[in-house]
């Protein structure tokens, strides 16, 4: 793990994010506070009526985004773009309702390149948030971070659903 | 690389352009001084110490030494001729006078095509595979070399030579001191015994594009590595593209885990928050004061989250609290809702049931205030292992 540090003049700039990502975001202490912190944002979440579990998701992500404390681009994206990225969805939603594939289809026809590596990297960046335009090695490092942030999330989400409806069960 | 800082402090004090080479020379002299120390008795460096009074004789007499070197060919090691230049150039660093180093630059280029001449004939071995073993600061270096040697265009050629015997020596010697780090990178296999005599490989090389190229590739795969341990099931699959698959799927079912379960939670929010309204006119105050961290973190969330909506409800966390603790205390009951509770059969993972009941039955043992820690560490222990799975 000695070469994951690159040479000199980048290794002021970059961190050592790759060993540390797993057990940063596997670590119990994380985990707890991620828990507490979701519990917070869920009570103040507004449920409108629908798009609830959109709310909750939201707000879970946003919750997952803090806990990484900004030393990630995908942390930083949900941070910053969630406006932009609600936008994007919603227009997505109206696009879907219009056009159901035409459109989307007409634009992949035309494949330029052929290598499915360089497909599979597009779609992977696509899920990734904020990791559209970001070089491979870079993107691949993003991946690493948020899969492990992920993991957490859903164990996180997991637990607290069942001591959520444990609890709101009982006392009615 | 700590140990050419100084030499590459004295090299500072010449030339420029022959600083990047000098640098670049002075770390693989530091390296095989390490790794070589006999040699270096055996030739010893005490006389070309001796003051600048002797530095034209010395020189001379170590032109003589690096013509003996062309003529002899394969006679003579390459190691030691690397050595004299080396000492050469150190002393040179010591004097100002430029036009000792201009003349000592004639000779040096004629050792480097001398090493390059000599080392080339035992054998061209791939320097292709030693370039993947090379750490990436090398390559900043020698590409800084090569801008440094574009100044001066005699020089050009030799120095593209010289980056190949360069490299070669640096790689040889970090895989000297580093071991047997991937020696089976590349098909071509180099012989492990005797790294010191530089085998230069022309053309593929010594292209600072596919240096690059060899870095960006060594990153990807490594950074491929560690995904390979995070996602399951990808040890299987080998190539990038099949692992990049494993990789997306992974991500696409922790993205659809995560919507159906932000829509539990969105389902079982509503009741919360009627139950959580009773609670905060009943119970605010006897579950004030251990519940004063929760409220600190959550007003930290607060300033820097702004788009959730503010509701102002600071002692939300209290009557959360309140509601947990009484689930412990009704032992019973909250085990059949549990069981009960028909939203929590929609997940596929029945065995966070039997989790949750486990826990819920150590927890009615132990009693403490600050249980919900301790359930959620205690939980998240037993899932950590089920996920693994």
């Amino acid at each position: 793990m000695a070469e994951s540090s690159n040479s000199d003049a980048n290794s002021r700039k970059r961190r050592k994010i790759d060993p540390d990502s797993q057990t940063r975001w596997r670590s119990e202490a994380e985990q707890r506070i991620y828990s507490s912190k979701l519990m917070d944002a869920l009570h103040h979440v507004r449920r409108p009526g629908s798009g609830g579990h959109d709310a909750v998701r939201d707000a879970a992500d946003r919750v997952l985004a803090a806990s990484a404390r900004g030393r990630t681009r995908w942390s930083r994206a949900i941070l910053t773009n969630r406006l932009s990225l609600r936008l994007a969805q919603i227009n997505r939603k109206h696009k879907k309702a219009a056009k159901p594939s035409a459109g989307k289809s007409c634009s992949r026809k035309p494949a330029k390149k052929l290598p499915p590596v360089e497909s599979k990297v597009k779609v992977l960046s696509r899920l990734v948030p904020g990791c559209r335009k970001v070089s491979l090695p870079n993107l691949l490092e993003e991946t690493t971070d948020y899969i492990a942030a992920l993991e957490m999330q859903v164990k996180a989400m997991t637990f607290l659903t069942g001591l959520l409806n444990a609890g709101a069960a009982a006392p009615a | 690389m700590n140990t050419g800082l100084p030499e590459m402090l004295h090299c500072l004090n010449s030339s420029t352009s022959e600083n990047c080479e000098m640098s670049v020379l002075e770390r693989q002299r530091s390296r095989l001084k390490q790794q070589q120390q006999q040699l270096s008795q055996n030739h010893p460096p005490i006389p070309y110490f001796n003051g600048n009074d002797h530095l034209a004789y010395s020189g001379f007499h170590v032109d003589q030494a690096l013509s003996d070197l062309v003529l002899n060919g394969g006679a003579m090691k390459p190691d030691p001729g690397v050595e004299h230049h080396d000492f050469r150039r150190f002393m040179n660093s010591g004097s100002a006078t430029t036009d000792f180093q201009m003349s000592s630059a004639l000779p040096r280029t004629v050792s480097y095509t001398a090493a390059a001449s000599v080392n080339s004939a035992p054998g061209k071995e791939s320097c292709k595979k030693r370039k993947a073993d090379r750490s990436p600061k090398i390559a900043a270096e020698e590409k800084k070399m090569k801008g440094c040697a574009e100044e001066e265009s005699k020089i050009t050629e030799q120095n593209s030579n010289s980056k190949s015997t360069t490299t070669t020596i640096s790689t040889s010697a970090n895989k000297n001191s580093k071991g047997a780090s991937a020696n089976g990178k590349k098909a071509s296999d180099a012989p492990k015994a005797d790294y010191i005599h530089v085998r230069a490989r022309r053309g593929q090389a010594t292209d600072s594009h596919s240096l690059a190229e060899r870095v960006r590739r060594e990153k990807i795969s490594e950074r491929m590595k560690y995904l390979q341990d995070l996602v399951p099931g990808c040890n299987k699959v080998t190539g990038k593209a099949g692992m990049l698959d494993e990789i997306i799927n992974y991500v696409q079912s922790l993205q659809r885990q995560v919507e159906f379960l932000s829509m539990k939670l969105a389902a079982i929010n509503p009741r919360l928050d009627f139950d959580i309204e009773s609670y905060i006119l009943k119970e605010m105050f006897p579950a004030c004061p251990p519940a004063m961290e929760p409220d600190h973190s959550h007003l930290q969330f607060n300033t820097s989250v702004e788009e959730v909506s503010g509701s102002g409800l600071e002692m939300v966390v209290d009557p959360m609290d309140a509601t947990l603790r009484r689930t412990i205390s009704a032992p019973i009951t909250a085990q059949q809702s549990f069981l009960n509770s028909s939203s929590l059969n929609q997940i596929q993972q029945v065995t966070w049931e039997d989790e949750l009941r486990n826990l819920y039955s150590m927890e009615y043992q132990q009693g403490r205030s600050t249980f919900i820690s301790q359930q959620i560490t205690g939980f998240l222990e037993a899932n950590h292992v089920k996920l693994e799975m």
